[in-house]
């Protein structure tokens, strides 16, 4: 689902899609010295945001990139002494992936499995760790099901083992609070659309110290102290700063606002639904991330109904494999919930009446597809779908 | 593509005016019932019809289910098996149903799904009228 930009971020960006448009490396002009001062500023605001220094944030397209940076950075860099690290198998694509291509190249990755609830069990990540092992990398909040991993834990394992302790904090950055020293976290990575901010820019914190040495993905003029190459975008730089400040003014606000919408909208729909369970734990999440299981209904027909609001569905219709997401396989939910999983995103611009509009359009869609569904109509019946021979194709 | 002024809608017509949902007397003998699918897939069908005795099809039903693809699938087929015989009813193929709805590569097991849905509950009508015979409905 899309976020929108925040109209402030728009504002202090514009400068610098029009007047400004200087290249920020070069040295011997006041056009580039402009653009400078602004990307400078930028970093220092998305550093305060997260109680890092300014020296340790480098922009990146995303935090997609720097995912693959600090997960292949840092596992290559090391791979004379360390071949082993260790992540969660409910990580974000582009983690998972970048772990698949290390494998490749003979690292060996240990994927913990989550809980019912969705957390890691944190004896089985220190009975994972390895003498061998270069680094840890478990996301902060997770984009399918909105569960927060105990990072603060995690970090105190990490460092007593002097392990690299890498967060994927795309969905948590400006949204509830992150200390890169109470956590002790060594390496983060953050998402510019995610706040609020603009699409095609993010960043990666390294430690300084210790220092956090990472083998650059993108060879080139060593900018961004030659751990990534190419020219900083001036203005998507401003608008991820601009986000990042935007985000720790209004988080206290925000979080209260969007728990109240949350467990309105839960609630109603709770109330009037049957059978309808909240994937992920109820107690360590973030509010604005719902996923919801309605049985006996596919989620993706319950999108067609919903098609005015931005959601996703857990289902996989659409995916070659018929598969339903990893994220509910790794926390156990059976499959055919698997496939009746919608997740419901709110955040800063959602409104009371976007919420009671949605919830008002689920509740009686799950109503007509039940009565459409020959699942609950056997449930009516009194028979047990598991006792059923279903056919494949 | 081909269909383009009517194709994009048809899916969705089917999913938001859907013809035919709902349930025969499966006790009675000239029902025939289909139950296709896993819950495990995300795709379930269930199709029945109503034969006269001259071995026409004079009334269809369905629930379903899965996706919107496959609610249009299945509610497509109950309106194509209406009229027809059993015997040309087990004609129809998936690649009708899916070119008159326009589904994507990515959804044609949907079509697939009612086909075999078709097939099952003509299959298990004709073996209530001569239960006696081994039918593999399920080959």
């Amino acid at each position: 689902a899309g976020v929108p930009q925040d109209p402030r971020v728009l504002d202090s960006m514009l400068p610098y899609l029009t007047a400004y448009y200087g290249n920020p490396h070069s040295r011997t002009h006041a056009y580039g010295w402009e653009s400078e001062a602004a990307m400078e500023k930028a970093r220092r605001q998305v550093a305060d945001l997260i109680g890092a220094d300014s020296r340790e944030i480098i922009f990146t397209s995303g935090a997609t990139e720097s995912n693959n940076m600090a997960i292949k950075g840092v596992a290559r860099f090391y791979k004379s002494r360390k071949k082993h690290i260790i992540t969660t198998q409910t990580e974000h694509k582009c983690v998972l992936d970048s772990c698949r291509s290390l494998e490749g190249e003979g690292f060996q990755v240990t994927y913990l499995p989550v809980k019912r609830n969705g957390l890691i069990d944190l004896k089985e990540l220190e009975a994972a760790l390895q003498p061998d092992t270069s680094l840890v990398s478990v996301m902060t909040v997770n984009n399918e099901i909105g569960v927060k991993q105990p990072v603060h834990d995690i970090g105190e394992i990490c460092r007593a083992h002097k392990v690299f302790f890498h967060t994927d904090a795309a969905q948590a950055i400006g949204k509830i609070p992150m200390d890169v020293n109470n956590m002790k976290i060594d390496l983060m990575s953050i998402s510019g659309h995610k706040i609020y901010g603009p699409k095609g820019v993010g960043a990666i914190y390294v430690r300084r110290r210790p220092r956090v040495r990472l083998e650059p993905l993108q060879s080139g003029g060593g900018q961004e102290r030659g751990l990534r190459s190419g020219t900083v975008p001036t203005p998507l730089a401003v608008g991820l700063g601009a986000a990042c400040e935007v985000a720790q003014q209004e988080m206290e606000y925000d979080h209260k606002r969007i728990s109240q919408l949350a467990e309105r909208l839960v609630t109603k729909i709770m109330s009037e639904v049957p059978d309808v369970v909240m994937n992920g734990d109820r107690e360590h999440r973030y509010p604005g991330c719902i996923n919801l299981s309605f049985a006996y209904v596919e989620g993706e027909s319950l999108l067609m109904a919903l098609k005015d609001v931005a959601l996703s569905s857990g289902s996989a219709c659409t995916s070659a494999s018929l598969e339903p997401s990893y994220v509910l396989r790794a926390i156990g939910t059976d499959e055919d919930l698997a496939h009746s999983s919608i997740r419901f995103g709110i955040g800063r611009f959602t409104t009371e009446e976007e919420v009671d509009y949605t919830v008002q359009k689920c509740i009686q869609h799950v109503k007509r597809l039940r009565e459409m569904s020959p699942l609950w109509e056997m449930v009516q019946d009194g028979i047990d779908l598991k006792s059923i021979k279903w056919t494949q194709h | 593509g081909l269909c383009v002024t009517r194709c994009p809608r048809q899916v969705v017509d089917h999913y938001e005016n859907p013809r035919n949902v709902g349930s025969l007397d499966r006790n009675a003998k000239n029902v025939g019932t289909g139950l296709v699918g896993a819950p495990a897939c995300g795709d379930v069908m269930k199709l029945q019809v109503e034969v006269d005795e001259n071995g026409k099809i004079v009334d269809a039903r369905f629930k379903t289910f899965g996706c919107g693809s496959a609610i249009a699938s299945s509610s497509l087929a109950t309106e194509w098996v209406k009229g027809k015989t059993v015997d040309e009813a087990l004609k129809i193929k998936n690649t009708d149903i899916a070119k008159e709805l326009c589904l994507p590569p990515v959804k044609l097991h949907c079509s697939m799904l009612a086909e075999d849905a078709i097939k099952a509950a003509l299959a298990d009508y004709k073996l209530k009228q001569d239960p006696g015979r081994e039918e593999s409905a399920k080959a």
